[in-house]
């Protein structure tokens, strides 16, 4: 109250920045920070080289650069055959992505092909921390009802809660309220999925049965039961296995199909109950 | 007629704040989690104005809200007409003039609003209770929301004072001088 005017300004503007700064290290992919690590290991390495030459010198391994100018035609010669190889092996992972692409819109087609679906764009995310619920841009006009399963491309999204003339309300598979039951599809055992608070991408499977075999990496997909998904839609894939003492008590992190922090568009089943 | 371009005032705000949550927020994030910006907003209504108006616009605005996104009607109008209760009975303790004062009544409404809304999630959904994630988000989201009280403090205190006057007339404690 008594401090000066501008003193306070700057209070905030510096306050402001450290939260910039705060949401921008916090989001961070690290992958994207490798230009850094570019630069810090520019100014190092070539001294750092010059070190180890210096070093070799001294401890008599000369004969290592005598035939220096030989290596460096040699080591030209391998660079461009590298970058030769690494371009069909760009070409080829390109093509391998496309057919795996194009594979993955068969087996939906085939897969999905018994449901008649909506496509809906999701207009809201949640505003809350612990609830995950959106909302998407088609309802009752639309032809959606409460119940209705949504999917996406990779997955299992969730079910309509509410709706309204032009929106729907959908209950994800990542809210902490939510409880799917699913199969196991190598060894058909039936667990139960949930959200969790650690984080958009994971789920936990409970109620695993005592003589069950789980694998990481082993999918899950939606069972049937309790009337409102479908059966066969994909969940995810087994993450980590958590045993306990009790072995009643153990579950598995689940890793989501459908990636909910870029997911956008999805697709309403309007014929489950048929 | 002062009063009523006030209460219109606060209801732009609302949705001026659902928008910033709904968009600006959902990206702007700290580890990926959302300051809580209604519960500043209830704060600031019980502070200034009163408790008989928080309370409502914190109950009007929370079933608003639940309305729009919730999975059941009720909670956040209760925990939000709650908060801005409390606000009312700790500006009569507390001197809104200090920043620290705000802060402090800001992580601890925040706590009072989650931990709330967590317990009605854990009775009417049965859900698993998480202590470590639930404290973890907690956490990140009083010190967001108290960054955002420093960062806004200026702008409360001068439109605070303002509407406190429209609404509660001079509020000089004559007893201190």
């Amino acid at each position: 109250m008594y401090k000066n005017k501008k003193t306070g300004i700057i209070g905030v503007v510096i306050t402001i920045i450290i939260l910039i700064v705060i949401v921008i290290v916090s989001n961070v992919d690290i992958k994207g920070i490798s230009y850094i690590e570019n630069i810090f290991t520019s100014i190092v390495m070539p001294i750092q080289n010059g070190f180890v030459y210096l070093k070799n010198k001294i401890e008599g391994n000369e004969s290592f650069f005598t035939n220096i100018d030989t290596l460096k035609a040699e080591n030209e010669d391998l660079k461009k055959k590298n970058s030769e190889l690494e371009k069909s092996l760009r070409e080829l992972e390109i093509i391998k992505s496309e057919n795996e692409t194009l594979k993955e819109y068969v087996n939906l087609k085939d897969k999905y092909s018994e449901y008649k679906t909506i496509p809906a764009y999701i207009i809201n995310k949640d505003i809350q921390n612990y609830t995950k619920t959106i909302i998407i841009n088609v309802g009752e006009k639309d032809g959606i009802k409460p119940n209705m399963t949504v999917i996406a491309d990779q997955g299992l999204v969730g079910y309509v809660i509410s709706t309204t003339d032009k929106t729907a309300k959908v209950q994800t598979i990542i809210d902490t309220a939510t409880s799917v039951s699913s199969v196991i599809t190598s060894s058909r055992e039936t667990v139960v999925v949930s959200g969790t608070l650690e984080n958009n991408t994971t789920l936990r499977a409970t109620y695993i049965p005592t003589d069950a075999t789980l694998m990481e990496n082993d999918t899950l997909e939606t069972s049937g039961l309790g009337g409102i998904y479908p059966k066969g839609i994909r969940i995810g894939t087994i993450k980590q296995i958590v045993n306990t003492k009790n072995i009643i008590d153990r579950y598995a992190y689940i890793q989501t199909a459908v990636d909910f922090g870029k997911l956008e568009t999805v697709l309403v089943i309007t014929n489950n109950e048929e | 007629m002062k009063k009523i371009l006030v209460i219109i005032g606060i209801i732009i705000t609302f949705f001026i704040i659902y928008f910033l949550q709904a968009n600006f927020f959902t990206w702007f994030t700290i580890a990926g989690i959302m300051p809580n910006l209604f519960i500043i907003f209830v704060i600031f209504i019980g502070l200034f104005i009163g408790k008989k108006l928080g309370l409502v616009f914190g109950a009007i605005f929370g079933i608003y809200i639940d309305i729009l996104i919730g999975k059941t009607i009720g909670p956040s109008g209760i925990m939000l007409g709650i908060i801005g209760m409390i606000a009312e009975y700790i500006d009569k303790s507390f001197s809104k003039d200090s920043r620290i004062t705000i802060m402090s009544i800001t992580a601890v409404c925040t706590a009072v609003y989650e931990i709330g809304m967590y317990m009605f999630q854990i009775i009417k959904w049965g859900t698993i209770i998480e202590i470590i994630p639930f404290f973890k988000i907690l956490l990140v989201e009083i010190f967001f929301n108290t960054i955002l009280v420093i960062i806004l403090y200026p702008i409360i205190q001068k439109l605070g004072q303002k509407i406190e006057t429209i609404f509660k007339g001079n509020t000089i404690l004559t007893r201190y001088l």
